[in-house]
């Protein structure tokens, strides 16, 4: 483990679905798939819906195998596509906040966000406080004991975001987790998401297909092509931050970014 | 305007009111209906609702009310224990081996067709006129009423959630006992409402054909002697049992399923 490797690197990754009955061959979702993510970088990933984005995603977070390719994480290799047996999540080294909030509609939010740490037996006093932190720095005080389907679709999203955080993997994969949400209250969560990271500046890989969320949150922003998917442009974002989530077009160079990676997806 | 809000509209109350009173208005016209019957026919025919009464209280004073009813009870408890304890448990171990489970379908499905009736005489033979005999023939009925919904449970289990909680680290026995089993409880709790009372029916079946004591054996006696009022009396006693269970269970799984959104409105 070298202290120049990156934290996530991803090598001609390939992935394509076993053909369905009466289908010869079915497509590749994902061809010759290269990109790194560097310590405490907030990359996101754009590219248009159906790109294989959750495949990829999937894939890193080792809930699906790869097809070709390989993933190493701090230089050590973690997946390749020899059939070996996954390891989700990596030993809790890889967290996931996918695109539906997964919360557990049995148990109440506190129950759900604290139910990671609980099961890797790392509840004790400064997890709890911890998790007090994230439930104050999202405005979810008050309603730790309601469940789920008591909640707003925006609370349910936070939820599902610190019940990530509250475990603190180094590297956390975000599947367009704000995707469902009226446009007001996403500002919100993506204001909150920024002031989180600032707190705790972990790696974070976030996936979209909204340009604007894209260039908003990130140090770098990757372009996906249409499927079968693969990184088209590599754009560093040099708008300085705290941004104002609030007035995009203001930021400088937001403009400009945001025309110049539309035409690459197209 | 602020005594219309600290106190219910009265339109508001008599429409709570509507329910209980309705309730005990049918119950009324019931009863009606029961004694005109037993008019028109003759009570020994159909007894009315004061004979049958009478005829209760009667066997509750002599002891043999409570007697028979513990001797009924019994053999659909301890044939709903274990009956139910198997068939819910089956699914979950089926789980963990899908070629088994597919091996296993066709031959749970036709030992289900089996009228477990027409085996009561070998029931008889192997397990003799005892209570065995009722617990055995009560556990078949009860089984695949909890394995099928036990099944139906399983299968519905949201792969997403699965997914998650390995990703955050959780052993396969707790996405057992926390996704796989909460999600299948409701599942198990339909089966029980209709087991229960086929538990309790299957009892009293099984005395008809041989037995010396519970509340299907004084059905079987009262009706070999044209005993019409003892007929009607052990029936009128097995469905005030039935209604108790039945009452129980849902205390129970009011309690226990108080997280889901339709608990209260699927109260039936």
């Amino acid at each position: 483990m070298s202290a120049a490797a990156p934290m996530l690197e991803v090598k001609g990754l390939a992935k394509r679905f076993p053909p369905r009955s009466g289908q010869e061959e079915s497509p590749w979702i994902l061809a010759d798939l290269s990109f790194h993510v560097s310590d405490q970088e907030f990359l996101t990933m754009v590219g248009p819906s159906g790109a294989g984005k959750s495949t990829l995603l999937n894939i890193i977070a080792q809930v699906d195998g790869a097809s070709e390719g390989e993933i190493f994480f701090r230089g050590e290799l973690i997946e390749t596509a020899n059939g070996a047996a996954l390891s989700p999540g990596w030993n809790c080294q890889i967290g996931y906040v996918t695109q539906d909030d997964n919360l557990l509609p049995w148990r109440t939010l506190i129950d759900n966000v604290t139910l990671p740490l609980k099961v890797q037996g790392r509840y004790d006093k400064a997890a709890m406080q911890r998790v007090d932190d994230l439930l104050r720095a999202t405005n979810l005080v008050g309603f730790e004991r309601y469940y789920p389907h008591e909640l707003s679709g925006g609370m349910r999203k936070r939820a599902s975001l610190i019940r990530t955080l509250a475990y603190d993997p180094p590297i956390i994969l975000m599947d367009e987790p704000f995707g469902a949400v009226d446009a007001q209250t996403r500002t919100q969560l993506q204001q909150d998401l920024l002031r989180l990271w600032n707190l705790g500046r972990k790696t974070i890989v976030f996936v979209t297909h909204d340009i604007g969320e894209a260039i908003a949150l990130g140090d770098r922003v990757l372009v996906m092509s249409k499927s079968p998917a693969k990184i088209v442009a590599d754009h560093r974002v040099d708008i300085k931050r705290p941004r104002d989530l609030g007035n995009l077009y203001k930021l400088e160079g937001f403009g400009d970014m945001f025309e110049t990676v539309r035409r690459e997806i197209q | 305007m602020t005594i219309a809000v600290t106190r219910p509209l009265p339109g508001i109350r008599a429409k709570h009111n509507l329910v209980p009173a309705g309730r005990i208005a049918l119950g009324i016209a019931f009863l009606a209906v029961w004694q005109l019957g037993s008019n028109v026919m003759g009570r020994e025919w159909l007894p009315g609702p004061a004979d049958t009464l009478a005829r209760i209280w009667e066997l509750a004073a002599s002891g043999q009310l409570g007697r028979d009813t513990l001797v009924t009870f019994g053999e659909a408890a301890v044939g709903m224990i274990l009956g139910g304890a198997a068939g819910a448990a089956l699914p979950f171990l089926l789980r963990l081996s899908p070629r088994l489970m597919t091996a296993l379908d066709p031959l749970i499905s036709a030992a289900f067709g089996v009228p477990k009736l027409a085996l009561a005489p070998l029931f008889i033979l192997w397990f003799g006129i005892g209570v065995t005999t009722k617990v055995v023939f009560v556990a078949s009925i009860v089984f695949f009423l909890l394995f099928y919904n036990g099944l139906a449970g399983i299968l519905s289990v949201d792969q997403r959630l699965v997914s998650m909680l390995r990703v955050a680290g959780a052993s396969e026995w707790v996405i057992s006992r926390e996704v796989v089993w909460n999600t299948t409880k409701p599942f198990l709790f339909s089966g029980l409402k209709i087991a229960l009372p086929r538990a309790l029916s299957g009892a009293v079946v099984g005395e008809f054909i041989a037995a010396d004591a519970g509340l299907g054996w004084y059905i079987q006696h009262a009706r070999s002697i044209n005993d019409t009022t003892g007929v009607v009396a052990g029936a009128v006693i097995v469905t005030v049992l039935v209604i108790a269970v039945n009452a129980a269970l849902q205390r129970v799984q009011a309690r226990s399923l108080a997280w889901r959104p339709i608990a209260k409105d699927m109260a039936i």
